[in-house]
C-alpha cells in the first residue's frame, strides 16, 4: 500500500570490475501523486523562554492541532529540523518529538543542514505526501538556543561552517556574512545604511505580528550607532538567538478534504533544494548560486515565475542575506536587492511588487534556527489565508519561501504556496 | 605518495588517499608544515580546490591533480570577528579575510593587521605557525589536529 505508486521499470545487470550489479530503475507512477497540502501550522512563543525544547514543541503542535484529531490519528510519519545536539545534549529528536505528540513506531526523523532543517523538514513531508508514502505527515523543528548562552550558541553555530581552514581561523556566523557583505558594498552602489534599513523594515514589519520576538520597531540611527559585530555587520544587522518551535501538517488531498473544520488550506505548488560550496571563500560572495538553484527549481516545479510571487519569506539571517536573496529569487536585479525596503511602486526597474518578510523575518520575529524555515511556512499559511491580521498582503496567492543554512546557500531550500480557492 | 610534484590525477583510487597524501587533510596539513600549500586542481576546467577533495566542485570531473599553490595574493573581502568562539576569546578582534592567491584559489584566513589597515586588493602573504604559537586553547583541537599548522596573512 505505502508504495502503490511505484513500478519497477527496467532490471538490467551490469558487470563492473569483479562485481555484478543488479540495476532496478523505480519510477514514479503518476496516477498516484497527491498534491501536499498545509492544513494546520503552529508556532512556540519566540525569544529566551523557561520552556526546553521538547516543551516549546508542545506549544506549537497544540496550536497546530487545535480543533484537530489527536495527532495519531491524523499523521503517519515525522521530520523535525534540530541544529545542533549540543543545546540541550539531546539527539534522537525524531523519536522524542514523535513520542511527545502520541505517535508510536512511525517513522520520525531528524533532519539537518543548520538553519536549513526546517524547510528540510517541509521538504521530506512534502515528497512523502506527494509521492503517496505517508497520507499526512508532521513537519517541525525546535531550538533551544539560549541553553548554553551566547558563548554556546556562537560554538554550537560553529560547527556549521568549514573546520579545517576557517574554523581554525576564528570564523563565526556574523562574520562568515560579514564576508559576503563587504564585497558586497565593495561591487555594489549599496551602503552599509541600506543595510541597516533592511533591518528597520524587517522591525516595523514585527510591530504587527503577534508571534514576533521583538513587536518592536527600531529606527535607522540607532540601528547604524549599535556596536560593530563584524564589521560592516552591526547588532541589528544580525538575527537573534532565539529558542522557538514550529509545527505544519502536510497532507494529501483525502486528508485535506477530510479536515473540513480547517477548509482554508494552501497548496504546496513547488519545492526546490540545493547544496552549495560549504566554504565561503570558494562561494561566489555576491551571487547566492544554489538559492538561485533552489528557487528556479521551485518556480519550475510549481509552475510560476517569479513576477507570481505575492509575499516571500526569505532568510535574513544577517541584513545582506534579504538583499543577496532577493536577487536570487529573481525579483530584483543584481546589486539592487536593498530596495526590498521600498514600496513597490518605489523599487527601480526590473523589481516585482513582492512584499519581502511581512512577518519581520528572522531579524524581528526571531531566529530559533531548526525552526525557522516552518515559521515562514507559518508566514505564508497566514497571508495565504486571509489570517495576517494587520499585515495581511492584499491578494496575497502566492508565497515563496527561501530557507538557508551553513554560509548563506551552503543548502537552500525554496518552497512556492498557493492558496487554495 | 608524499610528493607534491605526484603526477597523481584522479578519479583517485582508495589506494591513493592515505594520511600521507594531501588529498586527505593529514597530508595536506603535514606539507603545510612543511611550508607547501597544496591544492587539488581540475585538469577538466581549472579549478583550484583548497584544501584538496577528490572532485571538482566546479564541474563534477574526478580528473583532479594536486598542484603547489602560491604563499601570495590578494583580499577579496575581510571583516573582524569581533565576538571569536571562546577557544578565541582572547584574542578577539580577530582580522579575518577570504584571499585569492595568485593562481586564482581563494582560502579564508586570518589577517596579522588590525581591521583598520586591511582593504580589498591588499597584497598579502601566507605565513604558517606552529600551533602551540598561536595560543587557541588547546581543548579546540580534535586529537588529530593538535599537530596542524595554523595559517595566518600578512600584508606585503
Amino acid at each position: 500500500m505505502k508504495h502503490r505508486n511505484y513500478s519497477v521499470a527496467a532490471v538490467g545487470a551490469n558487470s563492473v570490475g569483479s562485481g555484478t550489479k543488479l540495476l532496478i530503475s523505480l519510477v514514479y507512477d503518476p496516477y498516484g501523486m497527491s498534491t501536499a497540502h498545509l492544513i494546520a501550522v503552529g508556532s512556540s512563543p519566540l525569544g529566551k523562554t523557561d520552556l526546553p525544547g521538547r516543551d516549546l514543541f508542545s506549544t506549537a503542535l497544540a496550536e497546530a492541532f487545535e480543533g484537530l484529531p489527536d495527532p495519531a490519528e491524523v499523521v503517519d510519519g515525522l521530520y523535525v529540523g534540530a541544529q545542533s545536539e549540543r543545546y540541550e545534549n539531546q539527539i534522537m529528536q525524531g523519536t522524542l518529538m514523535a513520542e511527545w505528540a502520541g505517535l508510536r513506531n512511525v517513522p520520525a526523523e531528524r533532519v539537518e543542514a543548520c538553519a536549513a532543517a526546517g524547510a528540510l523538514a517541509l521538504k521530506n513531508a512534502v515528497r512523502d505526501v506527494r509521492a503517496g508514502v505517508h497520507d499526512a505527515v508532521l513537519a517541525c523543528g525546535v531550538e533551544k538556543m539560549t541553553a548554553g548562552g551566547t558563548e554556546g550558541a556562537t560554538n554550537a553555530l560553529g560547527a556549521a561552517f568549514e573546520r579545517a581552514l576557517e574554523q581554525r581561523s576564528g570564523i563565526t556566523a556574523p562574520a562568515t556574512y560579514a564576508l559576503l557583505a563587504r564585497r558586497y558594498l565593495h561591487e555594489t552602489d549599496a551602503t552599509e545604511r541600506d543595510l541597516g534599513r533592511i533591518a528597520v523594515k524587517n522591525h516595523r514589519n514585527a510591530v504587527d505580528n503577534p508571534r514576533a520576538m521583538f513587536q518592536q520597531a527600531v529606527d535607522i540611527d540607532t540601528v547604524m550607532d549599535a556596536p560593530g559585530v563584524a564589521p560592516p555587520l552591526k547588532l541589528y544587522d544580525c538575527a537573534p538567538v532565539t529558542d522557538g518551535a514550529a509545527a505544519v501538517v502536510v497532507a494529501n488531498d483525502e486528508v485535506a478534504a477530510d479536515l473540513q473544520s480547517r477548509p482554508d488550506t494552501v497548496r504546496v505548488a513547488g519545492v526546490g533544494s540545493a547544496a552549495n560550496n560549504l566554504a565561503v571563500a570558494e562561494r561566489d560572495l555576491t551571487f547566492v548560486e544554489g538559492a538561485n538553484v533552489a528557487a528556479s527549481t521551485a518556480y519550475e516545479d510549481a509552475g510560476v515565475g517569479a513576477a507570481d510571487i505575492d509575499v516571500a519569506e526569505v532568510h535574513d539571517a544577517f541584513t545582506v542575506c534579504e538583499a543577496l536573496l532577493a536577487e536570487a529569487a529573481e525579483f530584483a536585479p543584481k546589486g539592487r536587492g536593498i530596495e526590498t525596503v521600498e514600496d513597490p511602486e518605489d523599487r527601480s526597474a526590473g523589481w516585482t511588487d513582492v512584499r519581502i518578510n511581512t512577518s519581520g523575518g528572522l531579524k524581528a520575529r526571531g531566529h530559533p534556527i531548526g525552526a525557522t524555515g516552518l515559521l515562514q511556512a507559518v508566514e505564508a499559511y497566514e497571508q495565504l489565508t486571509g489570517r495576517a491580521g494587520k499585515r495581511q498582503v492584499a491578494d496575497a496567492d502566492t508565497a515563496l519561501l527561501i530557507n538557508e543554512g551553513g554560509v548563506a546557500d551552503a543548502h537552500t531550500v525554496a518552497t512556492v504556496l498557493t492558496a487554495n480557492d | 605518495m608524499t610528493d607534491t610534484d605526484s603526477t597523481t590525477t584522479g578519479p583517485l583510487g582508495p589506494e591513493d588517499i592515505t594520511a600521507d597524501s594531501p588529498f586527505t587533510l593529514p597530508g595536506f596539513f603535514d606539507a603545510l608544515a612543511e611550508g607547501r600549500l597544496m591544492a587539488a586542481r581540475c585538469t577538466e576546467c581549472d579549478t583550484h580546490l583548497l584544501p584538496p577533495r577528490p572532485a571538482c566542485y566546479g564541474c563534477g570531473s574526478r580528473a583532479v591533480t594536486l598542484s603547489e599553490q602560491p604563499r601570495t595574493g590578494e583580499v577579496i573581502s575581510y571583516t573582524s570577528v569581533n565576538r571569536p568562539p571562546s577557544a578565541f576569546d582572547h584574542l578577539a578582534p580577530i582580522t579575518v579575510a577570504v584571499v585569492e592567491l595568485d593562481s586564482s584559489a581563494r582560502l579564508t584566513g586570518r589577517v596579522a593587521a588590525p581591521l583598520e589597515d586591511v582593504a580589498i586588493g591588499d597584497r598579502v602573504e601566507l605565513r604558517v605557525c606552529d600551533p602551540e604559537t598561536v595560543d587557541i586553547d588547546p581543548d579546540f583541537d580534535l586529537s588529530y589536529e593538535e599537530e596542524w599548522p595554523i595559517h595566518v596573512f600578512e600584508l606585503l
